[in-house]
């Protein structure tokens, strides 16, 4: 292995004058030509259709991106408006049912007072025909106790008060002064 | 040790098998490999431009659109405009020069060494480059303004710039050759060792080798856009360079 080594940097030193590989040939030229003509290719022929597939597919996408970002803003809109619907639909239909609070306690209130005119029209009637009736039984009365309590003392006594004219002011006055005393006491 | 000889008779640093047509001198294995890596960019090309669908696209159209995308994005950061020239000659360069490196990958006793690997070929792209690289700046700024360019910040620095513009082409080449060139080495290196051990390193070694490739590729591309990018804006003043500029430094080394 070792003399192979040698033999092989010997080989090597014999070449490099003739052979620097820092020192083009001919190859130069061709690689130059390789170049250009693969350049060339890749310009005119391939380059194109990959930038225009490239492109066709960006701009679709970005189409794509636009049309959802449309329609994104779309459904936004939409939702907004639904949104806005209801909280007016909400709005309404609190307001119908304050309304109708309203006015069903307006209804309740003017029943209420309807009812309490009505009960105090009633009262005061039923008190109007009370009065009227107390004074007719007390005018009856008037009339009756004066002949019972005469026939009574005259029983009483034996004598007749037939005198009616006699008979009639004291009696009167007698009922005079009951009356009197109650109120003066009330 | 019959198979260990032979091996080890293959180490001969940059030694070419060579053919002639009259007095010109050609690579035999240089041009090989330039044939067969231009023949897969090219096949590759033509398989995506027949298949190439805006609806469904494949995973090489998704490979392609996604370095021509990169490349769009750094000629449109570095140029501050799309070119129509430089996107491909930075695509075609990518592509070639990795298909070119991937060669390598490929068992064939060191017939066919990657094309990268000889400087003729990085040569020959270097100075399609730098070419390119100064008739676009000749175009966007003027013959005046261009020649101006030499003799900023101050005209006793001419030398220097002028020198720069040479040297540009030269960075680019040698820097992907010696790569490449010092992959191949490691792999001839490699198959020094037994036979039976040649395996365990040769593997991760080229996957490793893939990964440089790429890289490789990646910076020739990459550098190439960013030299477009000065020459719009001339040379050196430093007040006005475009930000991706300062990249360079960090992948100048690899």
């Amino acid at each position: 292995m070792i003399p192979s080594i040698i033999l092989a940097a010997a080989e090597e030193g014999g070449s490099e004058e003739k052979n620097n590989f820092l020192v083009p040939n001919a190859t130069f030229l061709f690689e130059l030509v390789s170049f250009a003509i693969i350049l060339f290719v890749l310009w005119k022929w391939i380059l194109p259709p990959i930038n225009n597939a490239m492109t066709e597919r960006q701009n679709k996408i970005k189409a794509q991106f636009e049309e959802a970002e449309k329609l994104k803003a779309e459904a936004q809109a939409a939702e907004a408006e639904n949104q806005s619907q209801l909280a007016e639909a909400r709005a309404e239909a609190s307001r119908i049912r304050e309304e109708a609070r309203e006015q069903g306690a307006q209804i309740v209130a003017q029943h209420r007072e309807q009812a309490v005119v009505e009960a105090e029209r009633i009262t005061s009637a039923a008190q109007a025909q009370i009065e009227v009736e107390r004074a007719q039984a007390l005018a009856q009365l008037k009339n009756e106790v004066g002949t019972i309590a005469t026939t009574l003392a005259g029983r009483i006594v034996g004598e007749s008060f037939d005198d009616d004219e006699r008979s009639k002011r004291s009696v009167d006055e007698f009922i005079a002064g009951l009356e009197s005393a109650p109120k003066s006491e009330a | 040790m019959t198979q260990s000889v032979l091996v080890s008779s293959d180490i001969e640093i940059g030694h070419h098998p060579t053919f002639s047509i009259g007095s010109f001198t050609f690579n035999s294995d240089t041009v090989t490999s330039t044939v067969i890596a231009g023949i897969i960019v090219i096949a590759l090309g033509l398989m995506l431009r027949r298949s190439a669908s805006a609806e469904t696209p494949g995973k090489m159209q998704l490979a392609w659109e996604a370095l021509v995308d990169w490349v769009t994005t750094e000629v449109e950061a570095n140029l501050g405009k799309l070119n129509p020239f430089v996107i491909p000659l930075a695509v075609t360069l990518f592509v070639f020069i990795l298909i070119s490196n991937w060669v390598e990958v490929v068992p064939t006793e060191h017939k066919v060494p990657p094309a990268t690997a000889d400087t003729n070929l990085t040569y020959a792209l270097g100075l399609v480059v730098i070419i390119a690289v100064q008739v676009y700046a000749v175009r966007e700024r003027g013959l005046g303004d261009y020649a101006k360019g030499f003799l900023e910040p101050y005209p006793v620095m001419a030398p220097l710039t002028i020198l720069e513009e040479l040297i540009k082409p030269f960075t680019l080449a040698l820097r992907l050759f010696g790569n490449i060139f010092a992959g191949g080495i490691m792999l001839l290196i490699i198959g020094l060792l037994p036979a039976y051990l040649t395996p365990l390193p040769t593997v991760p070694w080229k996957l490793f080798g893939m990964a440089i490739g790429v890289i490789q590729a990646f910076i020739f591309a990459l550098l190439t856009i960013l030299y477009f990018g000065m020459a719009a804006q001339g040379h050196g003043g430093g007040h006005d360079e475009a930000p991706a500029k300062e990249h360079e430094p960090e992948l100048q080394p690899a």
